[in-house]
Order: structure tokens, then sequence, then C-alpha cells
């Protein structure tokens, strides 16, 4: 089985640590990941903008660099989702998210042998594209057994604390686009967020998309609110506390 | 081109592929006596006061020192007679009906008449007192549709408590336009 | 033959600029966190409602299901309904738009000679622009909902489909009773406001000539229709007035009694969390002695019924649940969509009507899903929001300077040697430039928030330096 990982255009400029860290995690894990270069984007970040004509040539080059894999994880719930729902048949099928592959094809017990600890107070914020799209937790608004693959993650991390929120899913407000085109609603979405991390005394927030960490965590060190930010890879990786 | 044609013209044109209609739900089996006590629960969440008697009991549970009394029910009696003109009972203190019918998952009641002043009376009252026989009560609203006939009268509602709103602030006000108490009685 | 097109008017009309009006809105932070709460209450109610139905999800599948197959077979039911309601006794009236429709009210007044309407709440006849037309004419025409008649002493719109003043705080409804209902200056009571406002319409009730009422479902096979209130205002118009006339969307048409309970079972649930509104009416003909009148309106319905990516948001039962929990609606408020009916529906519905006017509506959305998640006919919304923002850029309705941005981002991003040059130019930038630049480069993000601090190497070239294979590409 050809595994790939795809690195957001965000995360591969701006965030590289949390892509290596994915990389150190899934080698850990026995996953011999190929990375290949000739892709940088998915084409999401246009294509919500109202461009997905323009964006459909990323789109081709992303299905064109990565139809000949058996797997691709992203590492982004909304960029998979974008490939899920807008690219051809057989890489939609392949593409998975980063979590998701860990919880549903390695298994949490193997995650859990990794020996990750992480001793604080951690707020959880699960991108709404992986929340909704993907599943990976039952959405507040379902009426169904409650699930969180993220949570079963962070649970077989020694030390974590997740704190409850009091509006567990609410949407951070970066929205691609959105956060430049309508900031003031984005500003105060993100803002209502860290309000509710900080009533429930977390240190710390852990997200599956770093795009809405480059949107909370701008606005936290904008107000020089002390709340470290961090993308689950990072944790399971054990390199949280040493950045 | 009439209005109409143009419209279902329009529509004809426009319409997407069919799609099927999907299976009728069958109505759930229901535990009667768990069911009474479900529709009190309900009823009394929607701001309605729920009496239990015997047949026998009714007239004890009706406040009788109320004005102006127009009664639907045989055996409570009116002091008021029914008018040709609605708008007469404006001023309706209390009305007393019956329901044909109780919905245990929501405590509303089914009330249908083709009579002018009884569908006024309901709403222009003051307080209105609803009897029901335990026995017409049933689990849910898919049942409650297979036991009545909207058609059959011009007026038909489900009456779920007094009147109310919440229009100012949230704040919910028991008493809107409506009648400002309800109380059902739920007889053996 | 179906013509299964899009078709768009152009109409060149005044631009809502949703993002204006919440910056306006959101600058009272206080007021925006008051607002945020109390729609936040609501969708909290519709979930602990949603909880005690073991079925909840698949009624919402059934509800869908209904309304496709009805929508389906639009032209035949709303035959049937025609047919029916006349057997009922009812005058049944088509009207093509929002002209002919108030053309078709006022006409029935004028023949009975009525001069005073009441209202119940009808966001079609506020689509239709009624009120004025008819006040303009010389009709009194009173909205009863409580809600709505706030709004209408106070010549507002309505801020929401189901709580048309969930805007105004109480102080403010109590100097809107003062100046117009001579309540005690300083009141702010609700229940002290209700009952005056109750004993003012009363007197509205008994005088009234004739009552309008909106539709919640018309029922094809019986030739009747339903009408959900709490506050009895509705009954009130439809048993004293001796014309009662009931204008509906053709797309609320439903084919059979037996399908009502689904609806009615979804609907209170998903607006304000009661299991059933208090009233729940069924009218199947006149009251003895009254008129009884049903306009059936168009007014772009079967425009929107023709656009494939579109029609299902035709499915709407107007439970106002998407509002309720769209984090964008409850921090700008209804006013600043422009529309009729605001928030995600009316982001989806509004657009068809003038792309142009409301263009900016589609994208007043982080596309989060919730309002998909808790519509009860499950709407796609955020995938129709999606389509609509294609349209949108496609029509050339785009601002110019996003619109370069975004066509010069997407070459960008489809050259990975361009986007890597961009890519390590930023972060030198970033590492290099004064933070003032910085954020001025940076436009509205900097505004508010930090860039990102620039790493030195991207992932790619850390992954060259200590990974790669030779002959990857």
């Amino acid at each position: 089985m050809r595994v790939a990982l795809f690195v957001p255009c965000y995360v591969d400029q701006f965030y590289p640590h949390v892509a290596i860290a994915a990389l150190a995690v899934l080698e850990r894990l026995g996953v011999s990941v190929e990375v290949p270069d000739g892709a940088a984007c998915c084409g999401q970040p246009p294509a919500n903008a109202g461009y997905a004509k323009q964006a459909q040539s990323t789109l081709d080059r992303f299905v064109d660099q990565y139809q000949r894999y058996d797997r691709v994880i992203v590492l982004s719930g909304s960029c998979a989702v974008h490939v899920k729902r807008h690219a051809g048949a057989r890489v939609a099928e392949c593409t998975t998210e980063f979590c998701c592959y860990l919880h549903d094809e390695i298994g949490v017990a193997r995650v859990a042998a990794l020996g990750a600890s992480f001793n604080k107070r951690v707020a959880v914020h699960i991108g709404c594209h992986g929340l909704r799209g993907l599943g990976l937790a039952k959405p507040s608004e379902l009426q169904a057994a409650p699930f969180d693959k993220v949570r079963v993650l962070l649970d077989a991390i020694r030390g974590v604390d997740v704190a409850e929120l009091s509006r567990v899913d609410e949407c951070c407000g970066f929205g691609g686009s959105f956060a430049v085109g309508e900031p003031d609603v984005s500003t105060k979405m993100g803002r209502d967020r860290l309000r509710d991390y900080r009533t429930h005394e977390a240190q710390a927030v852990v997200s599956t998309d770093m795009s809405c960490v480059m949107h909370l965590d701008g606005i936290a060190r904008r107000e020089q609110i002390g709340l470290p930010m961090y993308h689950i890879a990072e944790l399971i990786a054990g390199t949280a506390a040493s950045r | 081109m009439s209005a109409r044609d143009a419209i279902l013209g329009a529509v004809r044109a426009a319409r997407p592929p069919a799609v099927v209609a999907p299976a009728t739900r069958p109505a759930a089996a229901s535990d009667q006596s768990l069911l009474i006590d479900c529709f009190a629960v309900a009823a009394t969440a929607a701001g309605a006061v729920v009496t239990r008697c015997a047949a026998n009991d009714i007239a004890i549970h009706v406040p009788t020192s109320a004005p102006r009394v127009l009664s639907a029910v045989p055996g409570i009696p009116s002091t008021v007679a029914i008018p040709d003109d609605p708008r007469a009972l404006a001023d309706l203190t209390l009305f007393v009906c019956q329901a044909a019918l109780g919905v245990a998952e929501n405590g509303g009641v089914w009330v249908a008449t083709n009579d002018a002043w009884y569908r006024a009376a309901l709403f222009l009252a003051e307080r209105v007192v609803i009897v029901l026989a335990e026995s017409t009560i049933v689990s849910d609203l898919h049942e409650a549709y297979t036991r009545i006939d909207i058609r059959a009268t011009s007026f038909g509602a489900f009456v779920a408590g007094p009147s109310k709103t919440a229009d100012i602030e949230q704040a919910l006000v028991i008493g809107a336009h409506g009648p400002n108490e309800l109380t059902l009685i739920v007889v053996a | 033959m179906t013509q299964r097109s899009l078709e768009l008017p152009v109409l060149h009309s005044r631009r809502v600029d949703h993002a204006a009006a919440a910056a306006t809105f959101t600058r009272d932070v206080p007021r925006t966190d008051w607002h945020d709460d109390a729609l936040w209450f609501v969708r909290e109610k519709r979930d602990r409602a949603a909880a005690t139905v073991a079925d909840w999800e698949a009624l919402r599948q059934q509800a869908s299901s209904i309304k496709e197959h009805a929508l389906s077979h639009l032209d035949e039911y709303l035959e049937q309904f025609e047919a029916q309601a006349v057997r009922n006794g009812m005058h049944v009236h088509w009207a093509r738009d929002a002209d002919e429709h108030n053309r078709i009210v006022h006409d029935v007044l004028e023949q009975a000679g009525a001069r005073r309407m009441v209202k119940s709440k009808s966001m079609l006849t506020e689509e239709c622009g009624l009120n004025p037309y008819l006040q303009s004419r010389g009709i009194e025409v009173i909205d009863t909902d409580l809600g709505e008649r706030i709004v209408q002493l106070r010549e507002e719109g309505p801020s929401h489909i189901v709580m048309p003043a969930i805007h105004l705080k109480r102080e403010e409804v109590g100097d809107t009773f003062h100046e117009h209902l001579g309540t005690p200056a300083g009141l702010a009571d609700p229940i002290a406001l209700t009952r005056a406002a109750r004993e003012h319409l009363r007197a509205k009730f008994l005088a009234a000539d004739a009552t309008l009422t909106g539709m919640n479902f018309a029922i094809a096979e019986t030739g009747g229709f339903v009408v959900c209130t709490n506050e009895g205002n509705a009954d009130l118009g439809m048993s004293l007035a001796p014309v009662h006339i009931a204008s509906v969307g053709i797309e609320k048409v439903i084919p059979r009694a037996e399908d009502l309970p689904v609806f009615l079972r979804l609907l209170a649930r998903s607006a304000t969390g009661q299991a059933l509104t208090v009233y729940t009416t069924h009218v199947h003909g006149p009251r003895e002695g009254q008129a009884l009148h049903v306009i059936l309106v168009d007014n772009g319905r079967s425009r929107q019924l023709a656009r494939e990516e579109f029609w299902t948001s035709l499915k709407c039962i107007r439970c106002g649940a998407c509002m309720n929990t769209c984090p964008v609606y409850r921090r700008s408020g209804g006013h600043s969509y422009g529309s009729t009916v605001p928030g995600p529906i009316g982001s989806v519905l509004t657009p068809g009507l003038d792309l142009e006017r409301y263009a900016s509506l589609p994208f007043a959305s982080t596309l989060c899903g919730s309002c998909t998640a808790v519509c009860p006919v499950k709407i796609d919304l955020d995938a129709q929001l999606y389509r609509w923002r294609q349209r949108v850029t496609q029509a050339g309705l785009s601002s110019t300077t996003k619109s370069v941005a975004s066509k010069a981002g997407a070459q960008l991003l489809t050259r990975p040697r361009l986007f890597r040059l961009a890519g390590a130019f930023a972060r030198f930038g970033l590492r290099r430039m004064p933070s003032r630049v910085i954020r001025l480069a940076a436009g509205p993000w900097a505004k508010t928030r930090d860039l990102p601090s620039a790493p030195s190497e991207s992932f790619r070239s850390w992954y060259r330096h200590n990974r790669s294979a030779a002959g990857e590409s």
C-alpha cells in the first residue's frame, strides 16, 4: 500500500513543525510515507471564495500527483473535505485526514503505545469541515450516539486534561476568505472561542486544523493572551512542549 | 394567459425529476397507562393545569365562580347564551368544551367544530377548560392523525396550553392574545 | 420536457453590504453578546427538544423526502389543492408576483368594503410589501403577532422570521409602547407590556373587517391549510372577521393529511424548542357567513424550482433554526442581510431574486455547516452557499480586489515552484519588515490578528534536506 502525506500550502510555509511532527508520528507508527513534491495546494481557498473554476487546475494537479497512492493523508480537515467532495472518485475515496487515519486505520492502541504525554488542560477545537464534513466527532446538532475520534486520540496521551467548553463545537470564525471579507464577525467569533477557552481554564488549545489555529492564534497573540496552540500531531509526537 | 395557467406552466417546465414519496411510518405501539402520565407532564410543561377525575366529578373541577360562562359540555351549565355574533363573547370569562383526543408527546388536545361561537369562545375566553377521556390519549401525532378527520369540520386545532409569547426579550409570558389559563380535565 | 436552466435576473438595485452592516452591529460588543446569547439559548432549547424524539434524524429524512416528492410533482398538488379547496367553499386566486398578490388582496377587501384588516405572521406578505401597498390605499393594517406589532410600531422590519423583535431590549419595547399605546414611561416589564398589547389588539380583533393569515402548510388531499401560533392571534382574526384571506407561497403545498405529523413534530421543536405550538389550527372551510380567499403566490418560486443546484431550498418550512445556530447571524442580526428572510436560508433563497443586490449574502458565512445539520428538512445549506458563490463570481459581481487577488492566488497555487518562491518571499518579508508595514500589507487580516511567525524553512525544504529519496518528484 502506497501512502502519501499531503501538507497543505499554509502548513508547508508557516507551520512546518506541524508537518514534521505528523511525519514523525506516522513513521514511528511504522507507516512508510511519501511526501511528493509536485502539488502545493488542493485548491480549496479560491474555490470556497467562489473561484472553483479557476481553482480546477490546482485540484487537477493535486489529483495528478496523488492518484498513484492508495492512501492520501491530508494534514487538514478542510482540505480533506474539499478533495473528497470535488476530486475524482479514486482520489476522493483514498483521501483521509490525519486524525481519521490514526483513529480508523492505525487504532488508538498503537497511538497510545507511542507513549506521548502532555500535562496540560487543553481546549479542543475540531475544525468545522473535519467535524461535520468528515465525521471526526458527532456534531452537537445531530441526534445520534456520541463519538469523538479526536478525544479518543487525546485520551491516549498521558496527562491530557480536556476542558469542557460552554459551546462544544462553535465555529472559530476563520472561514478562509471570510476572515478578510467579514473581518468584524470573524474576529468576534475568534474572540468568543478564546473567551470560552479561558473561562474553562484551558492552558493550551489543540486543533485538527492549522487554518483555525492561524486565526485563533493570530487574535490571541495580538491581544497578548498567553494561550499556546498546537496541532494534535505535535502532542502525539511529543514536540509540543519543547516549541 | 391567466395567472393560474402561467404559474402551472412555469412549474411544469421547472420541476425536477420525480422523487418517489417515502413509505408511511407505521404508528408506534404504546402502553396506555404510561401515556396518561406522559400526557400530563407534557401538558403541564406547556403551561396547562391537568386534573384527573371520574366522569361524575367533572363539575367539581370547573370553577363555578366565573361570572360569564359558556359551556359545550353536558352537565356544566352556561351563564350566557350562545350569540349570533361571536364578537359578543369578547368578555367571556370561562369556556368549557370537549376534546376528541389528547397527544402524549406534546400535551396537545384536538378540538374541532363547525360552530362559529365555539371556535371564537376558545380564543376569546379568559380561561378555558377542556374535558377529555383518558382512553383517547394517543402516543404521538402520527397516531393522532390516524384517528381524526381534519376535513370533517371547518375548524380543528391541537391546543397545547394557554396562549403565550416570548417576543419581548425571550421572557415567557403566559396569556398573550388568547386565553390566560387552560385547564385539562382528564376523565377516567 | 423540463427546462432545468439557471436563470438569474440581474436587476440593478442597491447592493446589500452584509459585512458593512455587520461591522456596525458588532461595534456594540455587549449588545452583540446579548443578541448572540439570546439566539444560542434558542438553539439549545432546540437541541433538548430534538433529543426527546427517538427517531429525530429519521424524521428529518422523511420530511425531506416528502418535500422533494411534493416539489417534483408541484403542479399536480397545486391543482389538487385548488380543486379540494374550492369544494370546501374557498375562493382560490393565483398571483404570479408580489404586485399581483397585493392587487388581489386589495380587490377582495374593496369588494367586501373592508377598511380595517388584522394580520397574523406571514413572511410572504413581507416579501410582497403588502402593508405599505394597502396602507397607501387607505386600509388600516395591524400586525397582530406581538413581535410583528412591535416592529410595525417602530417602522422596522422583523429581524427573525419566528422572533421578529429578538433584536430589541425590553426598554426599547417599553419606549415604543409608551409612545404608541400610552403605557407609563419607563415600564419595561414583559408581562405588563404584553397585557397592554393584549388589550390594544383585542380591540383591533373585534373591530376588524378582514383578516389575513399565512399558511404553514397547505394540504393538497384535503384542500385545507394549517396555521401555527403560540399567541392565538391568527385564530382571533379568523374566528371573528367576516373576510379571511390566506396567502401562501406555492412551495408550501404538501400531499396528504398524514404527512402533517412528520412536519409538525419537527417544526416547533426546531423553531423554539417546544413540542408543539400552542395552536395548530386546521382550516377546511369558511366560518358560517364568512368569505375565505386563498392566494397561491409564485413570486420567483418557479424560477428557483428550475435551478438544479438550488431547488431544494424550497423545502424550507420557515422554522428559523438555521438562524439560531448560525454564528454569523447571531453576531450580525437579521437586518444586516437586507432581505425578508435572513440568515442561511435567506442567503440561499434571496440571491435568486436579484443576484447583484444580494451578492454579499452567500459570503456571510464560514461554511461551518451547522445550519445544514439543524435544518428539519435537510436542505444542504452550506453546499448551496458554496454554489451561489460560484454564481456570484461568474456573473462578475465580486469586488475587483477580491477577484484579482483570488484569481492570482489560484494561479499561484497551481504552480508549485512559483508558490514556493512566493512563500519564501512572504516568510522573508515577515521576518525582516517592520510590523507596521506588515500590517498594512496584510490588510483586514492584520487589523485584529497577528500574522503567523515566519519559519526560516518551509516543510518541503526541510523534507528535501532531511528525508527526500532521489527520484521523487
